[in-house]
């Protein structure tokens, strides 16, 4: 490859795919300036995945649609990847087939040479031991507690995926009308929604994003250079946290500086039960095995003057396990990359599905630097697709660019959303995603897109 | 034939503590005493019914059938099952799990009965809890008033093995204890400060661990078996062993055993047992009597009550302590009396236990504090028991909750109690008989005094209930009373708030057409002759409740997830479990 550095991207294309509930944006930056043709566009590709399509899409024909845009809009080279988290509708279009057929397969064969992800998904976060770095015993000592705590994290979220695969085997008991009416339509439907985007991941995902360039496990303040790759752009990470930057925060209000740890790896330890407890579940899904193998059971009928009392009790167990996979979703959500782009003089926020717990390092530790930072963001991809909890308030109410006046100077702010009405939350209890209340800022301060009404993609093309 | 009166209580075989307390490697059972009834297959009785239905099984095993004797009476099918070398087989009996829950639900519920002196009913309209001692794959136990019902989890344990929460008696009577005081008190599920929902636990928790010590044999072989094994059947026991250090670290004292060692990590585990309230650290002069109200973690109800678990429990190791030094007299360093010792335990707990119980009925409706509690807790005895010198029970209490920064919310009399009412209240037109039972009569008469008894006139308020009770004190003699509680609720903007004289402070951030409801209430205790002798209220229009108050409900999440539809108690054992708590005013 020609050296490229000093060169300058002379516009943006953010092209947003059309994936149902997921987000897949392709980011094509023009160097008009470039002497070669092979380096006058270079590619972004943030995220590529969906958990559900609109009525009379077919998912697997638009998620190929999609990869095989990509590789036509990259003309064979894919320069750098970026994974917000590990959730399906995240991911799954990296998935790929043995026969070598997979949407995966395609975005492989575009040899991106980066791929971004958080921290969480370094291997080497996994492993409880630590290498010793030379330092005095007691910084060691807490180095490495530390450390096995972040493995335990790392842990807990497999323990995560464990307990999604359970309840969904679950809510198939719970949905049966063997001697009874099943568990209410619309929260199985909730609840299968979202242990599905939070059970195990697709290893070939996972392996092929692996594989596919030099990874970056990146956490807020990682500092990566892509100026030969990617000459003119600046690349600035504000999450996830670290265990030990998050401590930071939770510490700071503490009377016992241990605390945050404790209940941490008390946490950890949670769902480490919960998976054990959910293995013992699926030996009851096959049918072979129960509580109690030797008991008698009622196998023909239920008694009548059980029957009300079994039905609020399986309500209420849908209850407690959409509460479990809210937190499973919120926990992944929440090791979302938040990445800032800088070109041009303009700034560019995709903060994946990061919620405001995520948000809250950089929003409080160097809070006014950041603030600062964030203050004339041009670009805004809406977090979680628009739900109630990933555009925290502080961060919305400092973007400048917001404006009633569309012909605004200085540029309004661009936002756009990649969502689907319907899938995810409902408006009674003020979870609908998007939350209605945020769509109408969005929609009265700011140039607001959203992949909703588009076939396959909508354009947003930025010169500087 | 000459009838033969029906039995009026029955024995059942329960586990006495849960299935890792062991003796001998024998799980330690006992009998518990309750009221006898006509059990259907559940068992199902007048009061409980329960239903082993596993939703993550999918499967309703066969219930608990007990064959009838011929002399009327229900055998106890595994009294000889527990007596046996090895008991194992109790463990892995559904049927036995179902008696073991219904057996310590009618127990504590029978407790409470005797302590108040008449029939308690359950906050939900129905006359049967259900209860399901197997209801989910999960290591949880909650009362839920929806549902009507008691549910108990089972989980995989540390250790490989399957814990069932059904098995553990604090659990049992703790969720139990939810379920009681919601028939009571229905208002202190309400949404409001971290010390009511922390008395909710907090209290649950002392009546869990004072039930212990109702179990003489139980509390005996847990005393010998914590401090020497080497002398495991002795009838004596060294009074260097039942220092206030040893007895507050004994088995006796912590929360699920075996819940605990299985969750070893999980938050509300301490030292092995679920939870070891009576270890928390009293404060000195030194101390701001604000420590703990202010610290974070004190915010979460389930570490909040145990502020007063710890007080309440210190208050009684106190009192047994100056028992057991009253049995030392004369005899310094002898071992003493094993019995004797175990009885001035039962004693002071059970003594401990009742004032606890029927302090509710002087305690007021709506957002309790703990000084209220307290305050009512002297009243109540007092009233009962005019002279404390003998074990001075009021004033070890008095002494045990300021060490925990808690000081009587009656600060006008001299002892703490509440002050009588002093009002000017006419009864003219109300009629004697029918104010003591029924809640119009009570309602016109609060109507026709509302002034006198500074009611919110412009809010909604209703009599609850009104419970005529006896109480015999311990000089035989009996006590009359009629306790009504009446509630009143104002549901208005956020913006209006300004409109009470002083002004109840809106949270900021909150947004000016928020929906807030305010609410307040009394307790009024009539004598035997129809005159009310104490008015404990709370009112609406109280900025210094009122503000604090909705200013936590803001910050911790209540106005973005009031539509959850979940238990209140499930959802808090979740969060408790997790740390989870929310910055509300970020979210759209």
């Amino acid at each position: 490859m020609a050296p490229t550095t000093g060169l300058k991207p002379t516009s943006l294309t953010i092209r947003a795919y059309q994936v149902g509930f997921g987000d897949c944006f392709l980011l094509t930056f023009e160097y008009a300036d470039a002497p070669r043709k092979a380096d006058k566009k270079r590619h972004i590709l943030i995220d590529f995945g969906t958990t559900g399509m609109p009525n009379n899409v077919d998912a697997d024909g638009q998620m190929m649609m999609v990869a095989r845009d990509i590789e036509d809009r990259c003309d064979g080279k894919l320069h750098v990847i970026v994974v917000s988290h590990r959730h399906k509708d995240h991911i799954s279009g990296f998935t790929t087939r043995e026969d070598g057929k997979g949407t995966g397969d395609v975005i492989a064969g575009l040899k991106p040479e980066i791929v971004i992800q958080p921290w969480t998904e370094d291997p080497k976060a996994k492993d409880p031991k630590k290498q010793s770095a030379g330092k005095s015993t007691t910084d060691e000592a807490l180095a490495q507690q530390e450390h096995s705590l972040e493995a335990q994290h790392v842990s807990a979220l497999s323990n995560m995926n464990a307990l999604s695969e359970a309840i969904q085997f679950e809510v198939s008991h719970l949905t049966s009308a063997k001697f009874m009416k099943g568990l209410r339509q619309d929260l199985a439907e909730q609840i299968r929604f979202l242990s599905d985007d939070n059970g195990v991941p697709n290893k070939s995902a996972v392996e092929n994003l692996a594989n596919m360039g030099k990874n970056h496990f990146v956490n807020y303040g990682y500092e990566l250079n892509l100026s030969r790759l990617l000459p003119g752009i600046d690349f600035r990470f504000l999450g996830p946290p670290t265990l030990k930057q998050h401590a930071e925060i939770k510490n700071q209000s503490a009377t016992d500086k241990n605390e945050f740890w404790m209940l941490q790896a008390a946490a950890q330890q949670f769902w480490s039960l919960q998976a054990a407890t959910a293995d013992m579940i699926g030996g009851f899904a096959s049918g072979n095995t129960r509580l109690f193998p030797n008991a008698d059971v009622f196998q023909d009928f239920f008694p009548t003057h059980n029957r009300w009392f079994i039905r609020q009790l399986r309500a209420l167990r849908g209850d407690q396990m959409l509460r479990l996979v809210r937190l499973l979703d919120r926990a992944m959500n929440n090791t979302s990359v938040i990445l800032l782009l800088e070109v041009g003089g303009k700034k560019l926020l995709f903060p994946g599905d990061a919620q405001i717990e995520n948000w809250e390092y950089a929003l409080h530790v160097d809070k006014d630097a950041n603030l600062k930072l964030l203050k004339d963001v041009y670009f805004y991809k809406v977090g979680h697709h628009g739900s109630r909890n990933a555009t925290p308030k502080t961060l919305w109410k400092n973007f400048a660019g917001k404006s009633v006046d569309k012909k605004k100077r200085g540029g309004r702010l661009q936002t756009l959303v990649s969502t689907m009405k319907g899938k995810h939350g409902h408006e009674k209890s003020h979870t609908e995603v998007p939350r209605t209340t945020l769509v109408t800022e969005l929609m009265n301060l700011s140039d607001y897109l959203t992949t909703e009404e588009s076939a396959l993609s909508i354009d947003l093309k930025l010169t500087f | 034939m000459i009838p033969v009166a029906k039995p009026r209580s029955r024995r059942l075989t329960v586990i006495a503590q849960d299935p890792s307390i062991r003796v001998d490697g024998r799980v330690l059972t006992t009998e518990v005493e309750i009221p006898a009834e006509e059990i259907a297959p559940g068992p199902r009785g007048y009061r409980v019914q329960v239903v082993d239905y596993d939703t993550s099984g999918g499967v309703l095993y066969q219930p608990m059938e007990y064959p009838q004797l011929q002399n009327g009476q229900y055998g106890d099918p595994f009294k000889e099952d527990a007596q046996r070398p090895t008991n194992e087989s109790l463990i892995a009996d559904p049927r036995f799990h179902q008696q073991n829950v219904y057996a310590i639900v009618m127990k504590t519920l029978a407790r409470f009965e005797f302590a108040l002196g008449r029939r308690i009913g359950w906050s939900f309209p129905g006359h049967q809890i259900n209860v399901a001692p197997h209801a989910f794959a999960d290591a949880n136990a909650f009362y839920s008033k929806r549902d009507q019902a008691l549910v108990f989890g089972y989980f995989k344990g540390l250790s490989g093995q399957v814990v069932f929460s059904c098995l553990s008696h604090d659990v049992v009577a703790h969720e139990t204890t939810h379920a009681i005081l919601d028939g009571l008190r229905n208002r202190y599920t309400d949404p409001s400060s971290p010390e009511q929902a922390g008395f909710h636990e907090g209290f649950a928790d002392v009546v869990a661990l004072l039930s212990v010590f109702s179990l003489t044999e139980v509390v005996a072989t847990l005393l010998q078996s914590g401090f020497d094994k080497e002398r495991n059947r002795s009838d004596l026991i060294s009074p260097e062993e039942l220092t206030i250090e040893k007895l507050r670290d004994s088995v006796l004292l912590g929360l699920a055993k075996q819940m605990g060692q299985e969750m070893e990590g999980v938050r509300g585990n301490r030292a092995h047992a679920l939870r070891r309230s009576v270890k928390l650290r009293p404060l000195t002069d030194k101390d701001d009597p604000k420590t703990y109200a202010k610290l974070e973690e004190f915010q979460e109800p389930h570490r909040r009550g145990e502020i007063l678990v710890a007080a309440m429990l210190n208050a009684f190791l106190q009192v047994w302590r100056t028992r057991i030094t009253q049995l030392e007299r004369g005899r310094p360093g002898a071992g003493l009396d094993l019995q004797m010792v175990v009885e001035q335990g039962t004693d002071s707990a059970n003594q401990l236990l009742t004032m606890a119980i029927r302090a509710l009925d002087y305690a007021p409706p709506t957002d309790l504090q703990f000084r209220d509690y307290l305050s009512a807790l002297i009243t109540a005895d007092k009233e009962l028991v005019p002279d404390d010198s003998k074990y001075e029970y009021r004033k070890t209490l008095l002494k045990s909750f300021r060490d925990y920064g808690i000081k009587p919310a009656s600060f006008n009399s001299a002892d703490g109690s509440w002050e009588a009412c002093n009002a000017q209240l006419t009864y003219d037109r109300s009629h004697f008989e029918s104010l003591l039972r029924d809640p119009d009569e009570v309602f016109r008469f609060i109507w026709e005094n509302r002034q006198a008894l500074k009611l919110e006139e412009h809010a909604y308020t209703k009599v609850t209930s009104v419970r005529p009770c006896l109480r015999i004190a311990p000089d035989g003699f009996a006590l009359r009373e009629t306790v009504a509680e009446y509630i009143q609720m104002v549901t208005l903007q956020a913006q209006e708030l300004q409109v009470f004289d002083p002004p109840i402070g809106k949270p900021e951030g909150m947004s000016p057409d928020e929906e807030v409801t305010l609410y307040g209430g009394g307790a009024l205790i009539f004598d035997e002759y129809g005159r009310l002798k104490y008015q404990v209220f709370n009112r609406i229009n109280n900025a210094s409740l009122q503000t604090p108050r909705l200013k936590y409900l803001w910050k911790y999440g209540y106005f973005a997830d009031k539509d959850d539809e979940q238990s209140v108690f499930a959802r808090l054992h979740l969060n408790r479990a997790l740390n989870l708590t929310t910055d509300a005013s970020e979210r759209f």
